[in-house]
């Protein structure tokens, strides 16, 4: 709910956000609990017939007709939902200042019910009336003492109009004269983190969260604005002992907002096994899934398949281990003889992984093996996209006669497939991997260079260029980056396309002499390709991690003035603030550090 | 040979005439550095001016015309550095530049001419980093360049080396901003205190107290001999509270051994300050506040005031160019930012101090100014305009996120209008 809650506030500012979660958060739950009391009730006695009546017709959204009902089973054993029957329909009508004297007589008739208190608080907030509204809580205090009802009340109304600063003397009014905030950490912890008290707010939210778990979201959304340099000691505080299930899920909530997941994974790793915790690291998981943070969803995963190992469970494991780049863990986590007797399931579910992780382990004749041994439990298209995998896996052993083979065996289908499209690159025919790469279903940085070259390629072989991509394919980038270099010398359209392709192979592997070379010949004999500026920006930023910022200053000018259409300037600006350190550092080179 | 020198004759006297040409239309062609919401880098473009003038290129300040636009001579450097700062600008020929002189005189503007860029002093001690205070901040982010000063180079008498002073958080009365409450066992806390004490000894003064009043008579001084002073957040309080208590004791036990005068309040001489008089000192060494001053009281529990925002007065641009100087923005309306001080009750402002920005219907203050002797001073209340609830620790604003901050321009223009030919006519 409160997810739902925040995306459709999204564009609203934090202090408004904050007053409204807050008033779902205090006011949801009293609204919330009217129907409930219906449920119990459903066996009427004739006394509360006219609060049913009354209830039906508010629904009908005939609430004039609905007041003298509810007004009138105010006396009844239905009173309390009446009133809060009555409240609903007077907001409706905009007649809340109606409710004031009723609410008189009740509370004179039942001066310990809370509900009665609380609404008069409400009616009185929502009419400005603040001088009686204070007498009211002073009444209250007056007639009960020992509870710590009208200290959270008010201050949760308080903290609804965004005046922390009172709610906060009334927290301390109650610590005062209750002696203890053990009911009153809710609204404490709000409190604080209205008033940007970091600390003593995640202090508060620690306590709350002891006895209402359900409140971890709204803890995180609260602290989420925590200044990054008390974010350590918030940190503290939810990672303190005893460990507490619901603690560190609100810190793992907030590492997510706060942008570090990996902090957010470790909050909760150490927690003891048992199904809380497994809720929590599925739940983990699965945001993890979405944010395609695969490393983090396969430990998180890997973690509740400890506690109960289910199917599910296992190949959400083993797929995100895959898209983390781990077929090895895949195979371990999600290993065929999971599926026991169920063969179908296995090749349903686990086979189709287990296949993947041969193939991109280069090991793909196991992987035919395996779909051999699973024929008869394969639907057609699903043995053709098996096969396609295991012809993806001879490619990056370099065999291409069998990946060619394992293709033809698919028929036509795999004629037209993203591998179909791949190997027509590799063997540099243009034509057919431009029209077959481009109705792909695959999503990757290579594909992208792949389409990027295609479409500014107008012939349809290109011999060089395919070898370069082979390469890349088996992981050599060394003679990937040769590869695409000696590509450019023969396929002068994309020539800058390749060499800043090569010379970002280049920098990734260290070889900055080679990596710098490129550029520079991008940036003099190009200049007008859209490389340049993006070759430019690359040289200053290596020259900035090697402490050359007069080196990076100049480049990033050049790059500036030289290209000012680029959509690279307003990056290469902000650099060049950085590297003349007009900024402040903290952050690198487009990341963070 | 005769023909020869008649066509040399005849190419010089082409050439020369195409050089002439060209001198009269580069110096006919300006740029106007547009200040209204066209301008892509509000903050870089009082860099820009500021570089200009620094340049002895031309300059002029166009008072609320399209935000308070600059118009500087169109040199390839300028157009260099507006490139590379990625600040807007417009190319005017001479038919424009009279469009726009005579829009400037039938309105509510004025054009005036910038000629010195003025020398900057930042008062900020010598290990502080730069990104804690918004002055600092928006000076390296803008290019324009300052020297840092402290407590020996101004007993040394440097101040007269400079034009405009800046001062941001420090407490003049000696006590820390009394962060000795919550934050006396943090190790900055403690180094800060050490180090103050150290300076208090070396420079002949029996504690930091007594050090920081002698300052702040000097910056009074600085002031009085026509410097300019511009100060935010805590330095504009605790300046008045150091200057008009030069003979009190007006600090707590905890920082000089001995409690406050209880008589302080009836013993301060207001007669020397430059923006308050009967002010209420805070007596309790308990509460983190240092008087009636501040409006909002923010490290105060039970007395902070919430945030709104604040509206900066329209002045006449053509009699009274001083304030309209320190207005020019392209928004009326600022949303407020807290700061030890973050802003001024208007019962303790003295006759004749000017009003620059305040928060309808609320009874304190946000900008101010005034003459005193032959310099001016301002006040700017809050610490960052960027960062409303900025905390000891809390990392620094980023001003390539906020290169348009209304909030951030009240202070550079500050660090222009010095630059100004004409002297304030006041209406």
């Amino acid at each position: 709910m409160l997810g739902i809650r925040r995306r459709l506030l999204g564009d609203k500012t934090r202090d408004t956000r904050h007053g409204i979660l807050r008033l779902g958060v205090f006011v949801g739950g009293l609204f919330l609990s009217a129907p409930a009391q219906s449920v119990l009730c459903a066996q009427a006695p004739a006394d509360t017939m006219a609060f049913y009546r009354g209830l039906d017709l508010e629904a009908a959204g005939k609430y004039r007709d609905a007041v003298p009902l509810f007004r009138s089973a105010l006396r009844t054993s239905a009173g309390v939902n009446a009133l809060l029957g009555l409240e609903r329909v007077y907001a409706e009508l905009g007649w809340s200042d109606s409710l004031v004297a009723p609410l008189d007589t009740l509370i004179a008739a039942n001066p310990h019910e809370e509900t009665y208190r609380t609404v008069q608080l409400r009616t009185l907030q929502s009419l400005g009336r603040d001088a009686d509204l204070r007498r009211a809580f002073d009444k209250w205090t007056h007639d009960m003492p020992t509870s710590p009802a009208p200290y959270r009340e008010y201050a949760r109304l308080l903290l609804q109009k965004n005046r922390s600063t009172a709610a906060d003397s009334i927290l301390a009014r109650a610590r005062q004269t209750l002696g203890t905030m053990k009911d009153l950490q809710l609204e404490l912890a709000q409190s604080r983190a209205a008033q940007g008290q970091w600390i003593e707010s995640a202090q508060a939210w620690r306590q709350a969260l002891a006895t209402a778990d359900y409140l971890e979201q709204a803890a995180a959304y609260a602290l989420a604005p925590t200044p990054s340099s008390t974010r350590n000691q918030i940190r503290e505080i939810f990672l303190a002992l005893p460990i507490e299930v619901a603690a560190r899920r609100a810190l793992a909530d907030l590492e997510m907002g706060w942008g570090s997941p990996i902090d957010g994974w470790n909050a909760l790793k150490g927690i003891p096994p048992d199904s809380a915790a497994a809720e929590a690291w599925s739940e983990f998981a699965k945001r993890a899934e979405s944010e395609e943070r695969w490393a983090l969803a396969r430990d998180a995963l890997e973690s509740a398949l400890r506690w109960r190992r289910t199917p599910e469970i296992a190949v959400r494991a083993a797929t995100a281990a895959i898209n983390a780049g781990d077929p090895a863990a895949a195979l371990r986590l999600a290993p065929l003889a999971d599926a026991r007797g169920d063969s179908a399931l296995a090749a349903r579910s686990y086979l189709p992984l287990t296949v993947r992780a041969y193939a991109a382990l280069g090991r793909p004749s196991e992987a035919e093996r395996l779909v051999k041994a699973f024929d008869r439990f394969l639907a057609p298209g699903a043995r053709n996209s098996l096969t396609r995998t295991i012809a993806w896996g001879w490619v990056r052993t370099g065999d291409m006669a069998r990946a060619r083979a394992a293709l033809a065996a698919t028929g036509a289908e795999g004629d037209s497939s993203d591998a179909a499209g791949w190997l027509a690159l590799y063997e540099g025919n243009l034509k057919s991997a431009r029209s077959l790469l481009r109705g792909g279903t695959e999503s990757s940085p290579e594909l992208a260079l792949a389409l990027g070259l295609a479409a500014r390629l107008k012939t349809d072989t290109a011999v060089a260029v395919g070898k370069a991509f082979l390469a890349l394919a088996r992981n050599d980038s060394a003679a990937a980056a040769a590869e695409f270099e000696r590509a450019a010398a023969v396929t002068p359209p994309v020539r800058s396309l390749l060499l800043f392709t090569a010379a970002r192979i280049y920098a990734a592997k260290g070889v900055d002499t080679s990596a710098v070379g490129l550029w520079k010949r991008i940036v003099e004999q190009d200049k007008d390709s859209p490389e340049a500026p993006q070759a430019e920006l690359e040289w200053a930023r290596l020259l900035r991690r090697k402490g050359d910022n007069g080196g990076a200053a100049a480049r990033l000018e050049h790059l500036i003035l030289n290209f000012p259409e680029s959509s690279l300037v307003p990056q290469a600006r902000r650099e060049l603030d950085v590297v003349r350190s007009a900024v402040p550092s903290r952050v690198g080179p487009g990341q963070l550090r | 040979m005769k023909v020869f020198r008649t066509r040399a004759s005849r190419v010089g006297l082409t050439l020369l005439a195409a050089t002439f040409a060209v001198a009269a239309r580069a110096q006919a062609q300006r740029l106007l550095v547009p200040m209204d919401d066209a301008q892509q880098n509000h903050l870089k473009a009082y860099g820009l001016t500021y570089n200009a003038i620094k340049a002895n290129a031309s300059a002029e300040w166009l008072l609320n015309y399209r935000g308070g636009s600059f118009l500087i001579a169109d040199t390839p450097d300028l157009r260099r550095q507006a490139g590379l700062a990625g600040v807007t600008i417009e190319t005017i020929d001479n038919s424009r530049l009279g469009q726009i002189r005579a829009e400037i005189a039938a309105n509510n503007e004025e054009a005036v001419p910038l000629e010195k860029a003025p020398k900057i002093a930042v008062y900020t001690p010598p290990d502080a980093l730069p990104w804690d205070d918004a002055v600092t901040i928006a000076l390296k982010y803008a290019g324009i360049d300052y020297t840092p000063v402290y407590d020996d180079d101004v007993e040394r008498g440097d101040l007269s080396k400079y034009d405009w002073l800046h001062l941001h958080h420090e407490d003049f009365t000696g006590q820390l901003n009394k962060f000795y409450l919550t934050y006396r066992d943090a190790p900055w806390f403690i180094d800060l205190l050490q180090k103050n004490t150290a300076a208090a000894k070396r420079l002949g003064f029996s504690n930091m107290p007594a050090l920081k009043k002698d300052v702040a008579e000097k910056i009074r001084e600085f002031v009085e001999r026509g410097g300019f002073l511009f100060a935010m957040c805590g330095a504009t309080e605790t300046l008045e509270l150091a200057v008009a208590g030069r003979n009190v004791d007006i600090a707590q036990s905890f920082i000089d051994g001995t409690p406050m005068d209880p008589d302080a309040d009836r013993k301060m001489d207001w007669r020397r300050t430059f923006a308050f008089r009967d002010v209420h000192l805070e007596q309790s060494p308990f509460v983190n506040a240092m008087s009636d001053i501040d409006g909002h009281q923010v490290n105060v529990p039970g007395r902070q005031q919430p945030l709104g925002t604040f509206t900066l007065f329209n002045f006449a641009a053509k009699f009274d160019p001083v304030n309209s100087m320190l207005v020019q923005d392209h928004r009326a309306v600022v949303n407020d930012f807290y700061g030890v001080t973050t802003s001024f009750n208007k019962a303790v402002l003295k006759p004749g101090v000017t009003i620059l920005a305040n928060e309808e219907g609320a009874p304190w203050v946000k900008y101010i100014h005034g003459d005193y002797g032959k310099g001016t001073w301002t006040y700017y209340g809050g610490h960052d305009p960027e960062d409303p609830r900025h905390g000891i620790g809390n990392p620094p604003t980023d001003l390539s996120l906020f290169k348009n901050s209304p909030g951030y321009r009240l202070i550079l223009n500050n660090v222009l209008f010095p630059a100004a030919k004409k002297k304030p006519l006041k209406t």
